[in-house]
């Protein structure tokens, strides 16, 4: 089992991982509450990666890693991811609005 | 194996966390769910002709003895998405916050611990 350090590491090969084999490619979670500790999985049957935590921060870039995968899933592996979607409209949103008043 | 629509899976799943909070896991998997009603050949085929392939998310929860399933679909995966993030939230409450403060904290009682161990050797 190769357990990863770094959570961008462990983000981009899942990624890819699943880009190239998205048939047989999973993602799962276990959480014990008991003991506060949660553990990321991502296999394809042949390669495997883990990540383990048991801080609330890596929680909430887990999130992040829910919605990744639920979006390749649902829509397609060459879906667009939509963290990098989210980021453009949080970027292009400030701008638009922009500081009307003229002093 | 129970298959579940999508709110009854997540009530399930609530339920799930709630009962194993004082001993147990529970594990969660996400998996491509391709409808299976055409095989592979079929699929490539359908692929270069460019039709789209309806794409099923297949999400399975189990607390070790009991598993259940669903099936979120393209039009689905949103709203489910942030009904799952909700109750993971919620429910994942015993991991470590840690702050910054803590930290600091820590550092100003260790310089204190250090001085009062200076001074004694001193005198």
């Amino acid at each position: 089992m190769v357990y990863i350090t770094s959570w961008d590491e462990f983000v981009e090969k899942s990624v890819q991982l699943f880009q190239a084999d998205p048939e047989s490619t999973r993602y799962s979670v276990k959480y014990r509450h008991c003991e506060g500790k949660l553990v990321l999985k991502v296999t394809d049957n042949r390669e495997c990666l883990k990540f383990k935590t048991e801080t609330a921060q890596d929680a909430k870039k887990m999130e992040k890693l829910n919605n990744i995968f639920f979006t390749l899933m649902a829509r397609g592996p060459d879906a667009d991811i939509s963290e990098a979607a989210g980021k453009e409209q949080a970027e292009a949103q400030p701008t638009k609005k922009g500081r009307g008043r003229k002093q | 194996m129970v298959l579940l629509q999508l709110d009854t899976f997540l009530n399930e799943l609530t339920s799930m966390f709630e009962k194993s909070t004082e001993k147990g896991s529970i594990w969660v998997t996400l998996k491509q769910d391709v409808a299976s009603l055409k095989s592979k050949a079929q699929r490539n085929k359908m692929r270069t002709v460019g039709s789209s392939i309806k794409y099923r998310c297949l999400v399975r929860a189990t607390d070790g003895k009991k598993t259940i399933s669903t099936s979120v679909g393209t039009k689905d995966h949103q709203r489910f998405q942030a009904s799952y993030a909700t109750i993971l939230k919620a429910h994942m409450t015993a991991l470590k916050k840690r702050e910054r403060k803590d930290k600091k904290k820590a550092v100003g009682t260790d310089n204190k611990e250090g001085d009062l161990k200076k001074k004694p050797n001193k005198a």
